[in-house]
């Protein structure tokens, strides 16, 4: 592939901007780890050796109780077996060792599992010992799991969300631009007429009548956000439109989705790219603020809006309102040092003489 | 005795109407009551003669259950979470937190149920009779009572309540329905004394208890059509204890006790409602609410719920005496605080899988962990109501091996990849449809548990007002909910064919058997206790066999820390007593002014008292 080098350009100066480009490393870093999630946080073991024969529970179906002569039906817990092996070497000591053995993830936890303690009651504060990181929550689920998996799902649903939102506005603003007159008008009054329904009662009401799912909200979530991109396609497409090169391709004779697609829309670009760092952001803010409010994804799906809605409630547990707020400011903070240093890598004045 | 007072459990239906605006300044002013302008001609009714023969009774023989040593006085103050959309009894948003409180001054009933020995007991009727017919009952008025401006209390005072309520001004559908439907007619015989007619025949306390009205202050209402909007914020006169002194509209409402109050003399009345004056200030949020709590500018705060019990109500307050606390069995119906199955659904149809669920629930961790052994296990549906409760009847243990035994034979026998439950290619995945983020912990803990026998629950947290949509309209699978429960069972709402299978009635697990229905229908024609209290233990019998009911769990006790200015009686409350600290209901607690000033003395120096914490056992069912 060859790169524009004006691009190329770009993104160097881009790599300039340290924040902005560690930041952008770090993020993605954390996106892979979150995609292999369930290698690093799972209540099952990443491998297990026993009776000679491994097994890879992670992605395969579950394996009951019995698999690992345990007295079950049900999934094993690992960690019980774990433990289990552990005795059996301890006190076998005459009998050769059965080789059996297990790896569990780092955090051996998944988000949904509630882990009780006999002599205390949950949240249960951090510890080292019992292997959650951040404690637990009040109904004694790890909180780091439930973090790590929230981010997961607070990310892929920006992402999305994103994608849906700037194809149609996209779409919407270049066509407006494009053939301009009546068509620009009427979406122009339509999208200002749109912009005002208060979206948030709109979810509201939505998610009184049906328990909203990922998809739900971010449908209704789109049907409510496509109109801010169409402004700022529509003005460019608006000035690349007046251009010389745009009268060059029409006199050669291409067609107006060649002029659109080829012509105007790389031009225009540029100021796509310097909006997702933010458009990332809302949305993730956007997702914790209704599961917050209780109007985002049903219980019990892992979610940051959840966990800080627990942790104001019980600031007497300190660790559960820490870990999210501590958690959410970080990534915002990068997200947002990655658009401010895109927006300079683009912004095409690079000197001023006014400093 | 909130529980048990005559008119919630049907009062507290009545709700859902949208306010109409106030659109005039002056119907938004609070009118107190001095500055009530009163129906110059009030609306009068004609007698009829009453019957001859009737036998009169009444009760002055069962114990008093206040203390003499109760002092008058002082400032008993609380909080609300919210302040009340309106001050009228009746009407559109009448039914909010705050009815509660308003409601036992102004709407009394002419008897009301000893807190611990269960008879009747004279409040507004001295005395009463039944009529042959089994479904009438005659009051005598008691003549000392009057409104809070000095008019006496009359007959027609009560016929007007049939006419205010049913007045198309008053937009209130319920009571419409309730006059009409379940009173069938209001009879004056003189000034002082008035007749009921029910619906139905019943035995004698029930005819007492469920054929209950309430008299309105007819020189005070001018029903028009501005009505609603007029009386939003009039205080109306009542004949209760305490009245609305002082409003401060989104910021408090003060109450301030009779000072010649009538019923002062009436022996079930005597020494309770001591505190001068009672003060609910609005603070928006329980944890804040808390903290003026700790600070003593709420004097009590009720702590039924164990993380406030086990992490807040602790340390130095605590510690040195200042506030104590009171843990108090009671004995008296629980509410039904369980899983309603909808039989309807196609899965939930077969017996085994429902017995197999009730078997997946593993309650014991739920209330060991989560509830911190606070709560105890629900038996069934109708427990706590003394006689009519079959204590045969236990619940279903969580027990894998059973479970998986009653899913086997339902042909759910094969597990999926993700060790749920098959049977032809579907999952046996159930949704379970709740109303309070509160309770989430709980579910996610059953949800995990049930896993194990292969069962998965979907949790559906819906708002209040969408979720009794879903429930009353029989669209759910499995519905997390409580019925609030009355003085005697009553099957025919919950377990009736004639309610299964349609919408907006409360039979939510469509429970349609030919034999629950004969046993039912027995029951509402039974007149005398003993054969209704057999046929009542066969339907719980019943009902259990048919597993549409999963009991979870029941709070038999109230649980409050107060300050050490408050004091009560030497048996601290009663057999059926709700909340100790609430003054408007039992109120049998008092100020003490001196105590007080010690109390305050003492924590501004750091020095300390023995500290205080009280279980009574007295009313604990085994």
């Amino acid at each position: 592939m060859r790169l524009n080098p004006q691009t190329i350009k770009q993104w160097r100066r881009f790599r300039r901007i340290k924040r902005g480009y560690y930041s952008l490393i770090v993020l993605i870093a954390l996106l892979i780890m979150t995609l292999l999630a369930e290698l690093l946080v799972n209540s099952r073991a990443i491998v297990v050796k026993y009776d000679g024969e491994y097994y890879f529970p992670t992605y395969a179906d579950f394996h009951p109780g019995r698999t690992f002569g345990l007295d079950y039906a049900y999934e094993t817990n690992y960690r019980e077996l774990e433990a289990e092996f552990e005795r059996q070497r301890g006190s076998d000591a005459g009998v050769p060792d059965s080789g059996n053995w297990l790896l569990l993830p780092p955090i051996p936890f998944n988000p949904y599992e509630t882990d009780f303690r006999d002599d205390a009651f949950p949240p249960y504060a951090p510890s080292l010992e019992h292997r959650h990181y951040l404690g637990t929550d009040i109904a004694g689920r790890d909180i780091l799991a439930r973090l790590v998996y929230g981010f997961r799902l607070a990310m892929s649903f920006a992402v999305i969300l994103l994608a849906c939102n700037y194809f149609i506005g996209i779409a919407i603003g270049c066509a407006m631009g494009f053939f301009g007159g009546i068509f620009d008008l009427l979406f122009q009054r339509l999208i200002e007429i749109w912009s005002n329904v208060p979206f948030l009662y709109v979810i509201m009401i939505v998610a009184s009548v049906i328990v909203p799912n990922f998809w739900t909200l971010v449908l209704v979530m789109v049907i409510f956000g496509w109109m801010g991109m169409t402004w700022y396609m529509r003005t460019s497409t608006y000035k690349e439109k007046a251009r010389e090169y745009v009268a060059a391709a029409r006199a050669l004779g291409a067609s107006n989705s060649r002029i659109v697609f080829r012509h105007i829309m790389p031009n225009a670009i540029s100021i796509i790219v310097t909006f997702i760092p933010f458009s990332v952001a809302t949305g993730v803010t956007a997702l914790t603020a209704l599961d917050y409010l209780g109007f985002g994804l049903p219980p019990p799906t892992p979610s940051w809006g959840e966990l800080l809605a627990q942790g104001t409630a019980n600031l007497q547990s300190p660790w559960i309102v820490t870990s999210v707020v501590v958690a959410m400011t970080v990534v915002l903070l990068m997200v947002a040092y990655i658009g401010e240093a895109i927006r300079e890598a683009f912004d095409p004045k690079q000197f001023t003489y006014y400093e | 005795m909130q529980k048990l007072m005559l008119l919630p459990a049907l009062l507290l239906i009545a709700c859902g109407q949208e306010s109409p605006d106030a659109t005039s300044d002056s119907a938004d002013e609070i009118v107190l009551l001095e500055e009530t302008h009163l129906v110059e001609n009030p609306p009068t009714y004609e007698s009829e003669p009453l019957p001859a023969g009737l036998v009169w009774v009444t009760n002055s023989a069962d114990p008093v259950f206040a203390s003499p040593n109760a002092k008058r006085g002082g400032t008993f103050s609380t909080y609300m979470l919210s302040f009340p959309l309106t001050l009228r009894m009746i009407g559109p948003d009448s039914n909010g937190g705050f009815a509660s409180v308003l409601r036992p001054n102004h709407m009394m009933g002419l008897v009301d149920l000893h807190p611990n020995t269960l008879n009747f007991i004279p409040v507004l009727a001295s005395e009463w009779a039944f009529h042959p017919d089994g479904k009438t009952v005659s009051y005598r008025i008691n003549p000392d009572a009057e409104w809070s401006d000095g008019t006496p209390l009359t007959a027609d005072d009560f016929l007007f309540s049939w006419d205010f309520a049913r007045s198309e001004h008053t937009l209130a559908p319920f009571y419409q329905d309730y006059f009409g439907d379940v009173i069938t007619k209001l009879t004056k015989h003189d000034d002082h004394t008035i007749s009921i007619t029910g619906a139905t025949a019943k035995p004698e306390n029930e005819l007492l208890y469920e054929y209950s009205i309430w008299p309105t202050p007819r020189h005070f209402h001018k029903l028009d059509a501005n009505w609603v909007q007029d009386y939003n914020w009039r205080v109306e006169p009542n004949l209760g204890p305490y009245q609305v002194s002082r409003v401060e509209k989104g910021r408090f409402i003060e109450f301030t006790r009779k000072d010649d109050w009538w019923g002062d003399g009436l022996r079930y009345m005597q020494h309770r409602f001591n505190p001068s004056t009672v003060r609910y200030t609005v603070i928006r949020d329980m944890n804040v609410a808390w903290e003026y709590f700790l600070r003593g500018e709420i004097d009590a705060f009720a702590v039924i719920m164990p993380n406030y019990w086990h992490e807040k109500a602790v340390g130095e307050p605590f510690d040195k005496g200042w506030i104590q606390r009171i843990k108090f069995y009671t004995d008296t119906p629980q509410p039904s605080q369980g899983m309603w199955l909808n039989m309807d659904d196609p899965t939930l149809a077969d017996r085994n899988v429902r017995l197999g669920l009730a078997h997946a629930m593993n309650l014991d961790r739920m209330l060991e962990t989560l509830l911190r052994g606070d709560y105890e296990r629900l038996k069934q549906h109708y427990e706590g109501y003394w006689d009519y409760t079959n204590p045969d009847i236990g619940p279903r243990p969580f027990d894998l091996d059973m479970a998986n035994s009653y899913f086997d034979a339902a042909g759910w026998g094969q597990r999926g990849p993700d060790g749920i439950r098959v049977n032809n290619g579907q999952r046996l995945a159930l949704s379970v449809v709740y109303g309070s983020q509160e309770h989430t912990p709980r579910l996610v803990l059953l949800r995990e548990e049930a896993k194990k026998a292969g069962v998965e629950l979907n949790l559906q947290l819906m708002d209040s007002s969408a979720y009794f949509k879903q429930i009353l309209e029989k669209k759910h699978q499995i519905a997390w909910m409580a019925w609030s429960p009355g003085l005697i069972p009553t099957f025919w709402q919950h377990y009736h064919s004639d309610n299964a299978h349609i919408a907006q009635t409360n039979n939510i697990t469509n429970t349609d058997d030919p034999e629950v229905d004969a046993l039912i229908d027995a029951y509402r024609e039974a007149t005398d206790k003993e054969s209704r209290v057999r046929l009542a233990h066969e339907i719980q019998q019943k009902i259990y066999e048919i597993g549409m009911f999963i009991p979870m769990y029941k709070v038999p006790y109230t649980r409050e820390a107060y300050w050490r200015w408050l004091k009560l009686p030497e048996h601290y409350a009663n057999r059926t007593t709700d909340a100790i600290f609430s003054p408007m209901t039992e109120a049998l607690f008092w100020i003490d002014e001196a105590v007080k000033a010690e109390t305050l003395q003492a924590r501004s120096e750091g020095r300390a008292f023995e500290p205080v914490y009280i279980e009574d056992t007295t009313w604990r069912v085994q």
